[in-house]
């Protein structure tokens, strides 16, 4: 094989790896009530993940995921970050002292200096995301080597991933839940190598991402 | 003779394996060194209304160089070694200073007798215990710190200044000692370095005693008894119950 037709071919593997991706099926359930018809006018929402759990934490990029969503979608709405809102109102948002219902609004509220801020931020609501990203399997092997004329990579490689988020919306000035917004993916991602390794991978969380951020930017969106 | 030995093995490569070699050998050889984590962070002040007391703090010498060391237990494994003092002595600085409208530092007899009669009590954090997993240890995509503090408080009064100008106390006057515990957790990620995830593990363990520690402060039985007694009544409270007790 020639070095022209061999580097060809790397190319349309390179190009092929980047086109290609695996199969997810998602299931989206939802149930929302009291939708601001007119949008959130100058308010603003905060968008947090769950992480008081032993065995899982939502993770920070899917929430940053979700925000940025909801920002593309509709630039009038404020998305606060959720990393500083957390500090900002620290010790309050912390693993350990989150409030986990709505009836503890009150009790965050009886601090002055939380509430002076909460006003400051004009929040209206708190949206919890709850949930995280597992690997469900697994299989394959796949050899790579290196030599003095080249290397390259030979074998089979296939893991699965699943994810499953629920989000909560709190209405934080009538500090009411009102809705949940459920989204479950799933869909296997394989690894072929003839020399050059090509990924396809099944998009499980970004697929999750989307599908929660449409939801959400429905319902606080007033141009959907 | 060892000089003369690498001479000998190295004569015969050129210049660029020897670079090579030299890399290998470094890297095998911090394989086989302690890890070090000096933990670093950036703490938030606390958003809270601040309790009308004026505290004094003592960082004892091995509270503000704490560490622990963690001797690997196979070849597979590392040393460890976690300094967590100075990020210790940052975090409660900015946390006390947010849950009190006056914080002093005790750190000699001087420092001391400036600040006699300005102090309503002195407080002690020391760290009890601390341990760490990473995902070498459980298999368990999750590094984890888990740290027990315990604290005492006494009167200002009780603090005695030795000849060589150490800070002493009678163990029998503290009102307060109590423990409290802290956990922190952070999950594998992606170009994650083992030290890097122990240090956030560490930082989340912290910002945890914290929110603990503030939270839970007025609700220590003896630090409520003793808030009773230290602190006047405030106004409006002082009027509610003038009127309870007029009815």
């Amino acid at each position: 094989m020639s070095k022209i037709t061999q580097r060809c071919l790397i190319a349309g593997l390179v190009v092929a790896a980047s086109i290609l991706q695996g199969c997810v099926n998602a299931t989206v359930d939802e149930m929302t009530f009291l939708e601001p018809t007119e949008g959130i006018g100058d308010a603003s929402v905060v968008i947090m993940g769950r992480r008081h759990a032993p065995d899982y934490e939502t993770e920070f990029d899917f929430i940053e995921c979700i925000g940025d969503h909801i920002r593309r979608g509709d630039n009038s709405i404020s998305v606060l970050h959720e990393l500083e809102f957390i500090n900002m109102m620290y010790p309050w948002f912390e693993p350990r002292t989150a409030p986990l219902r709505t009836d503890d609004i009150d009790k965050l509220l009886a601090q002055q200096r939380v509430a002076d801020r909460f006003e400051e931020l004009k929040l209206e609501y708190m949206i919890w995301i709850d949930g995280s990203t597992v690997e469900t399997n697994s299989s394959g092997s796949m050899t790579c080597g290196v030599g003095p004329g080249g290397a390259g990579c030979f074998g089979f490689g296939t893991w699965g991933n699943a994810s499953d988020y629920e989000a909560t919306i709190w209405d934080f000035t009538d500090e009411i839940e009102v809705g949940r917004i459920s989204a479950n993916t799933s869909g296997q991602s394989y690894m072929p190598a003839v020399v050059v390794p090509i990924p396809i991978i099944a998009p499980v969380q970004g697929t999750a991402c989307d599908s929660l951020g449409d939801q959400l930017l429905k319902y606080l969106s007033a141009k959907m | 003779m060892v000089a003369r030995l690498l001479d000998l093995i190295t004569s015969g490569l050129n210049k660029y394996q020897r670079v090579l070699g030299a890399l290998g050998v470094s890297l095998i050889l911090t394989a086989c060194g302690a890890r070090e984590v000096v933990v670093q962070g950036n703490f938030p002040k606390p958003l809270m209304d601040p309790l009308p007391l004026t505290v004094g703090v003592i960082y004892t010498d091995e509270f503000a160089q704490h560490e622990i060391f963690d001797e690997a237990a196979g070849r597979a494994e590392s040393d460890w070694l976690v300094k967590t003092g100075d990020a210790q002595v940052e975090f409660w600085n900015t946390l006390l200073n947010g849950m009190f409208e006056g914080v002093v530092l005790i750190k000699d007899s001087q420092s001391l007798a400036a600040h006699q009669n300005s102090v309503d009590a002195v407080i002690i954090p020391a760290v009890a215990d601390l341990q760490y997993t990473i995902p070498l240890h459980t298999n368990i995509k999750i590094y984890e710190i888990w740290m027990k503090y315990r604290f005492k408080m006494v009167a200002l009064e009780n603090v005695h200044s030795n000849e060589d100008g150490d800070l002493s106390i009678n163990p029998d006057q503290y009102f307060a000692d109590w423990t409290l515990t802290a956990y922190g957790k952070t999950p594998t990620a992606f170009l994650q370095s083992d030290e890097e995830a122990v240090n956030l593990a560490a930082v989340v363990a912290l910002r945890d005693a914290g929110a603990n520690f503030a939270t839970s402060f007025t609700r220590v039985p003896d630090i409520a008894t003793w808030m009773t007694e230290e602190i006047q009544p405030l106004p409006s409270e002082a009027t509610e119950n003038k009127g309870a007790s007029d009815e």
